[in-house]
């Protein structure tokens, strides 16, 4: 069974392996070098460069090579295939949900050390993951889905936030102008999809080992953007996959082409500062009752990786917890603060009172679904619910007999 | 001629099958281990036997990749062989304004497969895109490469338009072999334009046809990076081919069983469809 496993990494991990095996840990100076794979992009990038920056002027033990890998998903087929070839980072971020499976192929370093960091509980992996279990990640950049209102249409219109979907129904059909504008517009994936599943009352998991996709729940929620896509014509189904579609609904928001859009907290600064009229932050409206999953990404330390680098891993992890660099990151970005520590100094120095948008994500973490810890979650997300939403909703298929597709799916092995 | 003793065929030959079973048949052959295999590379792979090959066909997932991949080569290679005949009869004229013509045409095709599938992007884009502006000042609102109903057409004539030059050029030098003797023949007897295309161009092209029609194929079967750029295999998996599929599975899903069983399938049906080309091919010169 090895040689066979050999065999059919061999080709894929030589090229990449062979100077990794040579790479020296430590650089001229003494230094250890700490390799780090991210996927931060455009303005975030610098916020993130900017702390290495100070990390480096901090101290002179370690340096930290950041190395951008493209978008999540990007990033992580390559940290997988690195990790198959032996040629991993020490230091990487990963998206939450595909942290279990990570963790049972046995790649992840218990961080257990740093369970001492104050960190916020509902975005530490004990709060964002059922269940207690030896730490594997440090929150970085943690988000939860928000709606962005175009401040100026909802007071010409004068409407309140949707607290509700039958309230979101109206006034995105109140707001849309055939062929100027669409009144809400979110990307088709799972993000947005589980909080409506949440909001709808169930878990896309359930408490047994095979997803559930949220039952009768799950079904409603995929309705909901069915009749608002084909039956109102209220909602535009972005353009693109994945990042693309993101993207799309950015713009969309910003050219006055979507009144009311969900994305992430991780765009608020972006869409304030380029955005020309008031950006209005609110929390995602209940069905049955609030909730949201959180998003965004942990750092996690590779297990293969020398004692040196993973010590050096250790250090600027604390380094990034600290409050002031937290907070940085945090008011920078719109990415929530990680840590207690930097929620209070940003509370204290006034940010929140002169920033309300940035209080919304924050009492959204009362609302908290948390993710089952299960192995096969990101394989479900990934290979079988994402494209299915697409279809359901593009082509306004049987909601019911598509998650009961999905489900069977995710029964057959990988 | 015979051989002095039966190793020396072997011995010549020795060189170019050892880099053949290395390249091409211990590759296949590894494949076709791992499509028995549920493996994601970091975890221990399980034998699951033809498990992947099962899954393929119980979700229809693989006859719609192959109705999808034929259904756009059949668009590809029809455009491009009735564009490229067509310009090539056009431009097939003395003169700087035609030698331009055909250099712009021709163009398309040394322009790398990523900035022609950018360029495409931009101009279709439904929102910014000059194409869509124009459709939407009659009032139409096309969705092109966003509605699941056309973007494999449009797909297809993105990729007509980048090799549709090449196919000219080829007709173009098919042309000049065709001799002169033959219209003035033709002519003679009172065959008008048409008839001399039917009876005496189409005859004399068939084996540059032929060849256009073949490399359009492989082409259509290989494309990836257009699909990659433009549509990312969506929308609704609309524009999923076999290719792109495969690099899904390995480099996303990190499926290696399931992508290994699709890369087989893939294998199997370019034999079947290069053969039943090989074979018209023969009849044809046999005829």
């Amino acid at each position: 069974m090895i040689g066979r496993r050999r065999l059919l990494a061999g080709v894929l991990a030589a090229a990449a392996a062979a100077p990794a095996c040579r790479r020296p840990t430590t650089d001229a100076r003494g230094r250890t070098v700490l390799r780090f794979w991210h996927s931060m992009g455009g303005r975030n990038r610098g916020v993130l460069l900017d702390v290495i920056a100070r990390f480096h002027a901090a101290q002179d033990a370690v340096v930290v090579e950041p190395v951008y890998q493209g978008d999540y998903f990007e990033t992580l087929a390559k940290l997988r295939t690195a990790v198959a070839a032996g040629a991993a980072p020490a230091l990487s971020h990963v998206v939450a949900e595909v942290m279990p499976y990570l963790a049972a192929a046995n790649t992840l370093e218990p961080l257990d050390a740093l369970r001492d960091l104050d960190l916020v509980g509902a975005l530490a992996q004990s709060g964002a993951f059922r269940g207690e279990r030896p730490m594997l990640g440090v929150p970085f950049n943690r988000s939860t889905p928000i709606a962005y209102r175009n401040g100026e249409l909802f007071e010409r219109e004068g409407l309140r936030p949707p607290a509700t979907w039958s309230d979101l129904r109206d006034a995105a059909r109140a707001l849309t102008r055939p062929g100027v504008r669409w009144g809400y517009e979110a990307p088709i994936a799972w993000w947005f999809w589980v909080a409506l599943v949440a909001q709808a009352g169930a878990d896309v998991w359930g408490s047994a080992s095979a997803p559930t996709l949220g039952g009768e729940a799950g079904v409603r929620a995929l309705r909901f953007w069915q009749e608002l896509v084909h039956r109102d014509k209220a909602m535009r189904p972005p353009p693109g996959r994945d990042y693309d579609a993101w993207n799309a609904t950015n713009q969309d928001f910003l050219a006055g082409r979507a009144a009311c859009v969900w994305t992430s907290t991780a765009y608020l600064r972006y869409l304030e500062e380029n955005a020309k009229f008031p950006v209005v932050a609110a929390p995602l409206p209940r069905d049955v009752r609030a909730g949201v999953p959180t998003g965004g990404t942990f750092f996690v330390v590779l297990r293969h990786a020398p004692d040196a680098e993973k010590a050096a891993a250790a250090r600027f992890l604390r380094f990034v917890c600290e409050p002031e660099n937290a907070a940085q990151l945090a008011e920078r970005t719109g990415y929530l603060p990680i840590t207690d520590g930097a929620v209070k100094r940003l509370s204290d120095s006034g940010f929140f009172a002169k920033h309300p948008n940035d209080v919304v994500a924050q009492k959204q973490l009362a609302d908290v679904a948390p993710w089952p810890w299960e192995k096969e979650l990101f394989r479900v997300e990934r290979d079988i619910v994402d494209p299915l939403l697409e279809e359901a909703v593009l082509l306004d298929r049987d909601a019911g007999e598509v998650l009961a597709r999905a489900r069977a799916a995710a029964a057959r092995p990988a | 001629m015979r051989a002095r003793s039966p190793v020396h065929p072997w011995l010549m030959l020795g060189p170019s099958l050892l880099v053949w079973a290395a390249f091409i048949v211990a590759p296949l052959a590894a494949t076709a281990v791992a499509s028995t295999f549920a493996w994601d590379m970091l975890t221990p792979p399980a034998y699951v036997g033809g498990a992947n090959y099962e899954a393929l066909f119980a979700t229809g997932e693989l006859g719609r990749i192959l109705a999808r991949t034929l259904g756009f080569s059949v668009l590809v290679v029809a455009g491009a062989m009735a564009l490229g005949l067509g310009l090539a009869l056009l431009l097939e004229r003395p003169g700087r304004v035609f030698a331009v013509a055909r250099g712009a045409v021709f163009s398309a095709y040394v322009v790398s497969w990523v900035a022609v599938a950018l360029l495409w992007v931009l101009l279709l884009d439904p929102d910014l895109g000059p194409i869509a502006r124009l459709f939407r000042a009659v009032g139409l609102r096309p969705g092109f490469l966003t509605q699941p109903s056309s973007a494999l057409p449009t797909l297809a004539a993105i990729t007509v338009w980048k090799i549709t030059g090449y196919a000219m050029i080829v007709f173009l030098a098919g042309l000049k072999s065709v001799p002169p003797s033959l219209y003035e023949a033709a002519a003679l007897d009172g065959a008008g334009v048409f008839r001399r295309f039917l009876h005496v161009t189409w005859p004399s092209l068939r084996p540059t046809a032929a060849f256009v029609a073949t490399t359009s194929l492989v082409v259509s079967f290989q494309a990836f990076d257009v699909v990659r750029i433009t549509t990312q295999g969506g929308p609704a998996r609309a524009t999923t081919l076999f290719v792109y599929a495969i690099y899904e599975q390995i480099f996303l899903n990190l499926a290696v069983g399931r992508a290994s069983a699709l890369a087989v399938v893939y294998f199997v049906v370019l034999t079947l469809v290069a053969g039943l080309q090989l074979r018209a091919f023969r009849a044809r010169g046999e005829r």
